[in-house]
């Protein structure tokens, strides 16, 4: 149980990070999100991944805490990737 | 490596010299580490692997009494080789349904020291009655020391091989210097550029675990790379003595008193250990001079849970069943060992935690992979004749077929021959091996006979087509086809057979877009037919 919340804050962190980056805005809204709106989105993902890092600290110790989270943060990051890229391809096929 | 950096601006030079530096540190060990990458991921899963390349034991329900198991396996040990000088025995766990031990052979010639091994069925204490096979074992040890060589060599191949692997991640970042900008980048259809964007989300993503696992890897093989300091500070044989009781739990046999003397009960140490670390916490009993009454027992903890190889054992007098010692702690460098080879092997691990161990380490070996390929791709576009390439080229284009499809078809070529071989067959477990090796060659042949892309197309459909049949051929061939282990709930041999099938999909898509990418990219290019790859954005090394 806490490996599934740990993974789902790691996934709406980088989910929240990528949003808040440059290049994934335009592809997903044509524009810049306001710099309010995506501040906001930098500190949510970044406090989304640390209650990750938290979490399983404090389920497991930092030697395994640190282990797991390292993984749990990789796979989140790969699946946000490869979701933008899934999205990418879909709009331009039915452009 | 050449250098003009006097012709470029400041910091630009630094980052191609490190681009240089990574391209050509990753080729030429590039192979070597792809294969070293694959066979260690799927060594997270070498005891399941196994199970299931000994299909005749049956499936364990659950961990079996350790105690009861550890007698049971003693007395057979005690009646199979008799004056050993010492026996060592795994104990079943969550993932074993055997007991593997080792022993020492009584009376080789002095200087020689003679060693031997074998499985054992925690049911009976016998020897288990399955087809002769190393199992996931092979796979694990091929991948710190290869085969066919002295394993010492093998050890220094992949040591330099890890060194290598060191340096290109620390090149790779340099010469990345937008690994935050580009961090969720990814240009479709760019040739050379989508290859680069694929290579660096694969670095980066699992980048604190590829410096870990490789910095981890060298430290498991340390005490071979670098011997001077522990050549410098230990001298007497009690500093030995005390020095591999930092590093090990095999207790090492001293001087028989040549009274013979019979072992005390084991079951009962190993009772006393379960009671400190758990029911299924017990991973190892260590028997020196059984039979003799200078008898020592030593029962070390498993590595469940614990993020740490460092041994804790306790240590019993064998005829009285006496605890002389417990040792639970080491000294703080021997502890840093410790746990850095346990982060190499992960055999602390929970389920999810070995997936997520798995996962990673694949995104590494496409790491690897896609690398080899870039060297390629990159250079492609710039030969004045791509349909007679220079020979540097064309070598590193067809031992990059061999070692990428090439080692999935001779992966899965393995399982097959574990399945094939008749079980009467002489030295069989090491002809599985050799069809392992035999395949591999073959794939290299068939690499160099074909035209390139024909070559990857062919060997990636079927490397597909053995993985997606494997589980037919299980279930023509033993008793545990697909539906037997869902309704039984053997999920080993069910993981093993859905994972086939993953793998054989992956290798499916690599096939179909191996074969279409030329097409696809043809309509797109003007006249310019002898050009096999579309121009990508700019001269991407250098900035990437």
């Amino acid at each position: 149980m806490t490996h599934l919340s740990s993974f789902i804050l790691c996934l709406t962190g980088f989910a929240a990070l990528a949003v808040a980056m440059d290049r994934p805005q335009h592809d997903l809204f044509g524009r810049s999100l306001p710099a309010l709106a995506t501040a906001a989105l930098r500190v949510g993902g970044a406090a989304s991944l640390l209650g990750a890092l938290g979490l399983l600290v404090a389920w497991q110790g930092w030697a395994l805490g640190l282990v797991m989270f390292s993984g749990h943060t990789s796979l989140g990051a790969g699946i946000v990737h490869g979701a933008l890229i899934v999205r990418q391809r879909w709009v331009a096929r039915s452009n | 490596m050449k250098t003009d950096q006097e012709a470029r601006p400041d910091g630009r030079g630094l980052r191609q010299s490190m681009s240089d530096l990574h391209t050509w540190v990753g080729l030429l060990l590039g192979w070597v580490l792809y294969a070293m990458f694959l066979t260690g991921t799927v060594s997270y899963f070498k005891d399941e692997l196994s199970q299931w390349m000994r299909p005749e034991l049956p499936a364990q329900s659950g961990v079996p009494d350790q105690a009861v198991v550890a007698q049971r396996v003693a007395d057979e040990l005690v009646a199979l080789v008799p004056g050993s000088p010492q026996w060592s025995l795994r104990l079943p766990d969550a993932r074993n349904n055997s007991v593997y031990a080792f022993w020492r052979t009584a009376g080789t010639a002095p200087g020689q020291r003679g060693f031997g091994e074998g499985n054992f069925d925690p049911a009976t204490g016998q020897t288990v009655s399955s087809r002769a096979t190393l199992g996931g074992d092979f796979f694990y040890r091929f991948h710190f020391q290869f085969h066919y060589m002295p394993v010492v060599w093998g050890r220094w191949i992949a040591g330099i091989a890890a060194m290598f692997m060191l340096v290109a991640i620390v090149s790779g970042v340099i010469t990345h210097k937008k690994i935050f900008v580009d961090f969720f980048t990814f240009r479709w259809g760019k040739g050379q550029r989508s290859w680069l964007d694929a290579h660096n989300a694969l670095s980066v993503f699992g980048l604190p675990f590829h410096a870990m696992i490789t910095y981890t890897g060298l430290v498991t093989l340390m005490a071979l790379y670098m011997p001077w300091g522990q050549q410098v500070g230990i001298k007497t044989p009690a500093e030995r003595q005390q020095f591999n009781a930092e590093l090990s739990a095999f207790i090492q046999p001293g001087k028989p008193s040549g009274e013979a003397a019979p072992l005390a009960s084991i079951e009962d140490m190993v009772r006393h250990a379960q009671e400190r670390w758990g029911r299924d916490g017990v991973g190892r009993v260590t028997a020196t001079h059984p039979g003799d009454a200078a008898a020592r027992v030593a029962v070390a903890r498993g590595d469940g849970g614990r993020v740490s190889m460092s041994p804790q054992y306790l240590e019993f007098e064998g005829t009285t069943g006496k605890l002389l010692a417990v040792h639970e702690g080491v000294g703080p460098a021997a502890e840093t060992r410790g746990v850095l080879y346990a982060l190499h092997l992960g055999r602390f691990s929970d389920t999810v935690t070995r997936w997520l161990y798995f996962l990673v380490s694949l995104a590494g070996t496409a790491m690897v992979g896609t690398g080899l390929v870039m060297w390629t791709v990159k250079r492609r576009q710039k030969l004045p004749d791509p349909a007679r390439p220079h020979i540097g080229f064309h070598v590193v284009e067809r031992l990059n077929i061999a070692s990428i499809a090439g080692l999935s078809v001779a992966m899965a070529a393995f399982l097959w021959a574990n399945r094939l071989l008749p079980e009467t067959l002489a030295d069989r477990a090491n002809w599985e091996i050799h069809s392992f090796f035999i395949v591999w060659a073959l794939t290299l042949l068939h690499g160099v006979l074909r035209p390139a892309k024909k070559a990857w197309v062919e060997q990636l459909w079927l490397a597909a087509a053995l993985l997606a049949l494997l589980p037919v051929l299980n279930a023509a061939t033993t008793h545990r086809p697909l539906w037997r282990s869902l309704a039984e709930g053997d999920w080993v041999f069910v993981g093993m057979d859905l994972m086939c099938w993953a793998l054989a999909a992956l290798h499916a898509v690599l096939a179909v877009r191996t074969l279409r990418h030329r097409a696809k990219l043809r309509p797109a290019r003007k006249p310019a037919p002898k050009t096999v790859n579309e121009p990508a954005g700019g001269a991407v090394l250098r900035e990437g």
